[in-house]
C-alpha cells in the first residue's frame, strides 16, 4: 500500500499528465454519488448529536444562546470531516473498489499493461487527486448542512437565532478552517489509496469483489479514525489560541 | 463506466422492496421458522463473533478516544472547567458517538460481509440449488444471520461501550491529564443511568437490524456476475450510511428531545 502510494504520488507529478479528463469524469462521479447521502447524513447527524444534546446541556446552565459556539468545536473541526470522510469511504471509495475490483477479476487491468498504460497513472492518479479534491470540497458542504441541524436545534429550544451566529463567527478562526480542510484532503488520500489498493488486489471470483470492498471499507474508517486522533492531537496542541472561548 | 446508483428516484424504487422483504425475513424470524435452523444460526453468531468484535472494539476505542476524549479535555479546559469533560464524554461516549461509530462500522464490517456472501451464493446458483434441495433459502440464510446478529450485538455493543469508556478515561485522565481521576469519574458517572444505557443499546440494536436486513436484500437480489456483486456491496453501504445516521437523529429525537434527564436543573 505504501508502495502504491509512493508510485501514484510521483506519477501524477511526473510528466505526461495524461489523466485529465478521467480525472474530471471521476470527480463528477464522486460528486453525483455523494452528494444526496452527504447532505442528509450531516444535517441528521448535526441536528441530534451536538444540535439537540448540546442545547439540552447549555439549557441547563441557561446558556442555549452560546450554542453556535460549541458548533465550531462539532461540526467545524469534528463531525463534519469525519462524516465527509465516512460518506466518501462508504459511496465513492466502495463505487471506485468495486470498480476497480471487476476490472481486476475480467483482466482488465492485465490487458491494460500488456498494451504499455500505466494502470496506476491512468486509473489511480486520477481517482486519488479526483477523491482529494472533493473530500475537501465537500467538508465545506457538510459545515454547512452541520449548521443548518444546529439552527434547527436552537429553533427547537425557542431561540433566536442571532446569539448562534454571533457566537458562532466569534468563536471560529481560520485556524478552524484550515485545519478541516487540510484533514479532510488527507482524508481523502488515505481512502482513495485504500480503496485503490484493494480494487487492484482483488482476487477469487465473485466473492473476492465483495470481499474487496468489505476489506476497503472497513480499513478506510480505521485509518482516517486513527488519523482523526493524531491530528485532532497536534492542531489542538500546537494552536492553544483557537481552543480560548470568546 | 457504469454508473451504479445515482439519483434519488432508485432509491425511492426500491424501497419498497426491502421493505417487503425485510418483514417478511422478520416474519419467519418471529414466527420461529428460523428455530429449523438454529444451528446455522449460532454458526452465523460465532463467525460474527471471532470476525467482526475486534473491529467493532478498535472503532469504539478510537472514537472513544479522540472525538469523545480529546475534545472534551480540551472543551472543559477551554472553559476553565477541566471537570465538564466528564459530562462531554459521557454524553458523547453513551448517547451519541458510539452508537454512530458502531453502526458505522457495523455497515461497514457485518453489512457489507453479508452482501458479499450471500450475493456470491446467488451468483454461483448456490441460492437456487439449496431451494430446489427443497430448503427455504430466504429463511436459512438471511432470518438466521438476524437472528444471529440479535443474539451476538448487544453484547458486542456492551462490551464496545466499556472499551469507550476506558478510552475516554485514558484521553481525559492519562493524557491532557487536567482533572484527577476521582474529579472526572464522578461526574462521569453522575451524567448517566441506566435509562440512558437502554436507549444507547435500543438505537444502536435498531441500527443493527436494518443493517442486517438492508445487506440481506441487496445480496439476495445481486445480479450480473462478479461486477454484480461489487455493486450491490457499495450500494448496500450508501444505504446503510443514511439510514443508520437517520436512526440515530430520530433515536436522539424520541429518547432525549428537549429533555436531558441531567442531575442538575430541571
Amino acid at each position: 500500500m505504501m508502495l502504491l502510494t509512493a508510485r501514484t504520488i510521483s506519477s501524477a507529478l511526473r510528466p505526461p499528465y495524461l489523466y485529465g479528463s478521467e480525472f474530471v469524469s471521476q470527480f463528477l462521479f464522486t460528486l453525483r454519488i455523494c452528494w444526496l447521502p452527504l447532505l442528509i447524513t450531516t444535517f441528521a447527524l448535526s441536528y441530534g448529536a451536538p444540535g439537540l444534546q448540546a442545547a439540552n446541556i447549555l439549557g441547563v446552565l441557561g446558556s442555549v444562546d452560546r450554542l453556535g459556539g460549541f458548533f465550531v468545536l462539532a461540526a467545524v473541526r469534528e463531525i463534519g470531516p469525519l462524516i465527509t470522510a465516512t460518506v466518501i469511504a462508504g459511496a465513492a471509495g466502495t463505487a471506485i473498489t468495486a470498480d476497480l475490483g471487476a476490472r481486476k477479476i475480467r483482466e482488465e487491468l492485465d490487458a491494460l499493461q500488456v498494451l504499455g498504460v500505466d494502470p496506476v497513472k491512468n486509473l489511480v492518479v486520477p481517482r486519488f487527486l479526483a477523491l482529494m479534491i472533493a473530500t475537501g470540497l465537500f467538508n465545506i458542504y457538510a459545515i454547512l448542512f452541520g449548521l443548518f441541524g444546529g439552527m434547527l436545534a436552537a429553533v427547537l429550544h425557542h431561540q433566536p437565532l442571532g446569539p448562534f451566529w454571533v457566537t458562532f463567527f466569534e468563536n471560529t478562526s481560520t485556524v478552524d478552517l484550515w485545519g478541516s480542510t487540510l484533514k479532510t484532503t488527507i482524508f481523502g488520500a488515505l481512502i482513495a489509496i485504500i480503496c485503490c489498493y484493494r480494487g487492484m488486489t482483488a482476487s477469487g471470483g465473485a466473492e473476492g469483489v465483495g470481499k474487496a470492498v468489505n476489506q476497503a471499507v472497513v480499513g478506510s474508517l480505521i485509518a482516517f479514525g486513527s488519523f482523526n486522533y493524531v491530528f485532532t492531537q497536534v492542531l489542538l496542541a500546537t494552536h492553544p489560541n483557537i481552543l480560548t472561548i470568546r | 463506466m457504469n454508473e451504479p446508483f445515482i439519483g434519488p428516484r432508485e432509491w425511492f424504487g426500491s424501497t419498497g422492496d426491502i421493505g417487503q422483504f425485510s418483514v417478511r425475513v422478520l416474519l419467519d424470524v418471529w414466527s420461529g421458522r428460523v428455530l429449523h435452523f438454529f444451528g446455522e444460526a449460532v454458526r452465523q453468531a460465532g463467525i460474527l463473533i471471532l470476525s467482526s468484535a475486534l473491529v467493532l472494539w478498535i472503532q469504539s476505542f478510537i472514537i472513544g478516544l479522540g472525538a469523545c476524549g480529546i475534545e472534551g479535555a480540551y472543551f472543559g479546559q477551554a472553559q476553565g472547567a477541566p471537570a465538564v469533560a466528564g459530562i462531554y464524554s459521557a454524553w458523547c461516549d453513551l448517547r451519541e458517538a458510539i452508537p454512530y461509530a458502531f453502526g458505522y462500522m457495523m455497515a461497514a464490517k457485518i453489512g457489507t460481509g453479508i452482501v458479499a456472501e450471500i450475493g456470491a451464493m446467488r451468483i454461483n446458483d448456490e441460492i437456487d440449488a439449496l431451494e430446489v434441495m427443497g430448503v427455504d433459502s430466504m429463511t436459512f440464510l438471511c432470518a438466521t444471520r438476524l437472528l444471529a446478529g440479535w443474539m451476538v450485538l448487544p453484547f458486542l455493543y456492551v462490551a464496545g461501550m466499556g472499551v469507550a469508556y476506558l478510552a475516554s478515561y485514558i484521553a481525559v485522565v492519562k493524557q491532557v491529564a487536567a482533572v484527577s481521576s476521582g474529579g472526572y469519574l464522578l461526574v462521569f458517572w453522575q451524567y448517566q443511568n441506566p435509562q440512558d444505557f437502554l436507549y444507547s443499546v435500543t438505537k444502536a440494536m435498531t441500527m443493527a437490524t436494518v443493517i442486517v436486513l438492508v445487506a440481506c436484500y441487496f445480496g439476495y437480489t445481486a445480479s450480473g456476475g462478479p461486477v454484480g456483486v461489487g455493486k450491490a456491496t457499495a450500494k448496500s453501504m450508501v444505504l446503510n450510511l443514511v439510514l443508520v445516521t437517520l436512526i440515530g437523529m430520530l433515536g436522539t429525537q424520541l429518547f432525549w428531545g428537549t429533555n436531558p434527564r441531567t442531575p442538575i436543573g430541571g
